[in-house]
């Protein structure tokens, strides 16, 4: 695809907060933050409308197969472009325990071949119609995904390739013999970025065997990959009654559904497979893993612990605390790490709700020489949350600008159309998204005080560090049993 | 005030669609163009297609107007301007705006840099009064001079030292340009950024954030003429400023090839980085050159992707890009090797290919792939509010005209077979590029399948 950012965006730019992209009261209002902020400085002079802008989120249309696949629509007619995403209910909670991966492999292999192409035509056919593909899964993720955009007048066409990549992927074994040789090389690359290694370690630190332990491809599970493995995966999984069907675009159901029968109207169904969801078995105590990396003149510090799954009633909660604690630039660490001690270019918090429980972590890339009082930071931080009740202001600034953003959401129709992936993902009720501004607005600073207390048990907190352990290791050693391991995860006995 | 209405918007919805021929829907953005009488451009685009407003202003200063010795102040000075004005204080410009729910960055490159906010359409005069407030009347103090020097070396060690092939970039700048406006990366070096004074910061707000100096493009729901009543009121009283020394960037094809080794100690697998020098951007034979780069690198089914990835399995990823500068840019090759591989064979290949484009013409499904790409990442690109804020601003910098956002893809549609094979023998000849090769410098790394000692 012709490198368009770098007819958007010069391509070196440079940001002031993150490059990867990214109040409430007028004179005579209540004023902000109070000593609980750091590195900022309030004048409150600054005109803030006081109302939070309300919005109506649009309805998708829905129709079903009779094979049952549904269909969902968002229709959106200001640009003459659609995108589509056939989400398979089966993920990597379906790889064999013997086989980590498979659901990933199979998404991704997707397009080296079907019946009626070979993985040439299909590149070169997408390319001419300016299409763009992408088919991911994860290890412990619930759902497959394959998603396709393009322009409306190519629709039928798209729509064509689309199904016959979903419908009839051969997985030809000379293409799954290229995809392992080149995915084992990229195995070196990928154990060369200390984020991905941070967050290896802290998976499996969290999770142990669990499918969510995985974060990069075990290599022998890659070289045991077969054709045959492939297809069985893509046989049992990807089907209409295992599946439905989101779109958005500038496209009606009446002209969209005719065309949805055509490609997928004869896919067959068969029973729908059974996956098991493991449950999550939190750490029983602090541990403390640092991985080596020669010449790192950064340490990754990544702290974290087991959090809820997506229906959990602490949600709500959870997801103001969060936003408070790193949910980003206004997030006391970030505040506090960067713009208070100038220790690093960001530190965040996040987290992540499933079936099983999520993780919930803070982390931020330090100079090797203040890994110290960065790690002193975090767990200053972390405490704070749990011993003291955020102040109203604080408070009341997280929870707006956590319904602020339905505003901007409105002009992301691939963002309210993920958010009615996951209402049905995990059979949220119809007005999730309708009631969320009022489920936000109801959590209370106690709220927040009980879910830091209830989560962040700093007793049983996972701590990672990638860096230079000649320099580090000592201070990392004060906070834990400590466990030192090479790029590829084995143990390093000694350090001279 | 002089105006210069390029097209005043009549219509509600000014982001208009209309049917053409070939079933090919062009895609209109309509806007209003109007000039301050202190100097600052002013673009407007009303769109009510969602109840958000983004506020882009774009500053004519990037890395190419540093001088020796103080490489990286664009960007670091672009950090001070969230360090307090006259009323906003330290960081309270972000804090602000994420408050609202609103989303907001700053961005620097060597041609200039822009500080942009999307927020709930209610909130319009308070981003007009942050832009304004800053513009007229920054206020730094040392102590947060060094807070943020730290952070941008923070920001360099992130992007650069402790990343593979981070060093490798800057030598290829380094090594292609022979000014010093493109010769040296924009985050600059840690020296530098150590060098940086608070009478820098004084003097280069002076010369560069003027509003004569800037463009300032708003997009989205509101009323074009409340709006330009509002920002006559909060930036109209800011005051003009002598125009900014010109810079230099002419520069001459390379007469020989340059080539430099870069041993990294954080790399695994060798990495070949080829960049030609070529022409500025907004020019005939810039489009040219970007089809050209679609045709050899773009997506799956590119020459080189089929040649180096599938069909000799000698890397791992083929990529490239061409930039766009007003001055000279440049079409860049990056390909990293498998292990084991050698960097001769598939700079053999690459050449290869290269030559082929220059002795034959591309095929008509290669065009055709070319232009379809860049009209729908285009139409993608401008559908957001933000986007158009932020390209227009960047249009009106480059090259004195937002109507550019209208004209861009007929540009690239106007493209020829012959076009693509003259550019190619044209600019890709052997003499005219720098060559990076990066090699892993080995680390005492624990031999495999032992427990290692370090």
């Amino acid at each position: 695809m012709m490198r368009t950012r770098t007819q958007i965006l010069s391509l070196w730019a440079i940001c002031v907060l993150f490059c990867s992209w990214g109040r409430a009261q007028g004179p005579g209002g209540p004023q902000l933050p109070g000593p609980s902020v750091k590195g900022v400085v309030i004048k409150g002079k600054a005109p803030i409308a006081r109302d939070i802008l309300r919005v109506r989120l649009p309805r998708p249309r829905e129709a079903k197969l009779r094979n049952g696949l549904e269909v969902i629509l968002l229709e959106d007619h200001r640009t003459p472009t659609f995108s589509m995403h056939m989400v398979v209910l089966s993920g990597g909670l379906a790889d064999p325990p013997d086989q980590r991966g498979l659901a990933q492999f199979t998404a991704t292999l997707l397009r080296e071949g079907t019946k009626r192409r070979t993985s040439r035509q299909i590149a070169e056919q997408l390319d001419t119609l300016g299409a763009t593909l992408s088919a991911t899964s994860d290890f412990s993720s619930l759902t497959s995904v394959v998603s396709i955009s393009g322009l409306v007048e190519d629709l039928d066409d798209v729509l064509d390739l689309f199904a016959d990549i979903i419908r009839n992927p051969t997985f030809p074994p000379e293409e799954v013999e290229r995809y392992k040789t080149r995915m084992l090389a990229q195995l070196q690359l990928q154990r060369t970025i200390p984020q991905l290694l941070a967050q290896e370690r802290l998976n499996r630190a969290l999770y142990g065997e669990h499918p969510a332990g995985w974060t990069i491809p075990p290599a022998d599970s890659l070289r045991r990959l077969t054709s045959e493995a492939l297809a069985r995966f893509h046989a049992t999984h990807y089907r209409p009654n295992n599946a439905f069907l989101a779109v958005v675009g500038d496209v009606t159901l009446t002209e969209l559904l005719p065309k949805i029968e055509r490609f997928f109207g004869d896919w067959e169904p068969a029973e729908p497979p059974r996956v098991t969801i493991p449950s999550a078995v939190p750490p029983s105590e602090r541990r403390v893993y640092l991985v080596h990396r020669p010449g790192s003149v950064q340490t990754v510090v990544q702290l974290g612990v087991l959090g809820i799954t997506r229906t959990d009633p602490d949600y709500f909660a959870l997801l103001v605390a969060n936003r408070i604690l790193g949910g980003g630039p206004t997030g006391r660490l970030f505040l506090n790490l960067r713009e208070d001690k100038g220790y690093t270019y960001g530190a965040y918090s996040t987290f992540t709700s499933s079936k099983f429980r999520g993780a919930w972590s803070a982390g931020a890339e330090v100079r090797t020489e203040v890994t110290e009082g960065a790690m002193r930071e975090f767990f200053f931080e972390l405490q704070r949350l749990r011993e003291e009740l955020v102040p109203t202001e604080e408070l009341e600034n997280a929870k707006r600008a956590l319904v602020g953003r339905f505003a901007l959401s409105l002009e992301n129709p691939q963002e309210l159309l993920q958010n009615i992936i996951t209402q049905r993902i995990y059979n949220l009720p119809a007005d999730y998204w309708d009631t969320y501004p009022q489920k936000v607005s109801a959590v209370t600073a106690r709220d927040v005080q009980r879910v830091a207390q209830k989560y962040l048990d700093l007793t049983r907190v996972q701590i990672v560090a990638v860096g230079d352990a000649q320099r580090i290791r000592d201070i990392l050693a004060q906070y834990g049993p400590l466990e030192i391991l090479d790029a590829e995860g084995r143990p390093i006995s000694a350090l001279n | 005030m002089r105006i210069r209405t390029l097209r005043l918007v009549a219509t509600i919805l000014s982001f208009a669609v209309t049917a053409a021929a070939q079933g090919s829907k062009p895609v209109r953005v309509a806007l209003t163009d109007v000039r301050l009488d202190n100097g600052l451009r002013v673009i407007l685009v009303e769109d009510h297609s969602a109840p958000v407003v983004s506020l882009c202003v774009t500053y004519n200063v990037g890395s190419r107007n540093e001088r020796p010795g103080r490489t990286g102040f664009a960007h670091l000075f672009e950090h001070m301007m969230f360090q307090g004005s006259e009323n906003v204080g330290k960081g309270e410009h972000f804090l602000l705006i994420f408050n609202t729910g609103g989303t907001m960055n700053g961005t620097t490159n060597e041609e200039r840099t822009n500080y942009f906010q999307t927020v709930p359409a209610n909130q319009l005069d308070l981003v007009l009064f942050l832009e304004a407030d800053r513009m007229r009347s920054l206020d730094v103090s040392q102590q947060n001079l060094d807070n943020q020097r730290q952070v941008v070396q923070e920001e360099r060690r992130l992007g650069v030292d402790n990343q593979p092939y981070g060093r490798s970039r800057e030598k290829m700048q380094e090594l292609l340009y022979d000014s010093f406006a493109y010769k040296h990366s924009v985050i600059g070096s840690m020296e530098d950024l150590n060098a940086a004074t608070l009478d820098d910061v004084r003097e280069f707000f002076r010369t560069y954030y003027a509003p004569n100096n800037a463009v300032l493009t708003l997009v989205g729901a509101f009323k074009t003429e409340e709006a330009l009543a509002k920002i006559r009121k909060y930036f109209g009283g800011i005051p003009r400023q002598p125009d900014p020394p010109p810079v230099e960037v002419t520069e001459s094809e390379l007469t020989a090839e340059r080539r430099a080794t870069v041993e990294d100690p954080l790399a695994r697998l060798p990495r070949l980085d080829i960049a030609y020098k070529t022409v500025p951007g907004n020019t005939p034979d810039f489009y040219a050159l970007q089809v050209l780069a679609n045709v050899l690198h773009g997506g799956q089914s590119s020459r080189l992707y089929q040649k180096l990835v599938r069909e000799k399995e000698l890397v791992t990823s083929v990529s490239g890009f061409v930039d766009e500068k007003r001055g000279p840019g440049g079409f860049y090759i990056t390909a990293t090797l498998r292990p084991g591989k050698s960097v001769e064979d598939v700079e053999a290949i690459i050449a290869e290919e290269i030559e082929r484009v220059q002795r034959e013409p591309i095929a008509d499904w290669e065009l055709t792939k070319a232009k379809k790409t860049a009209r729908r990442a285009f139409i993608a690109a401008i559908a957001g509010s933000l986007s158009r804020a932020i390209l227009l601003g960047q249009y009106a910098v480059y090259y004195n005209d937002p109507q550019l956002i209208n004209t861009r893809l007929d540009r690239i549609m106007a493209v020829t077979k012959e076009d693509v094979q003259r550019v190619a023998q044209r600019y890709l000849r052997p003499k005219n590029r720098a060559v990076v090769v990066t090699i892993p410098k080995a680390m005492a790394l624990p031999t495999s399948g032992q427990e290692g000692k370090l």
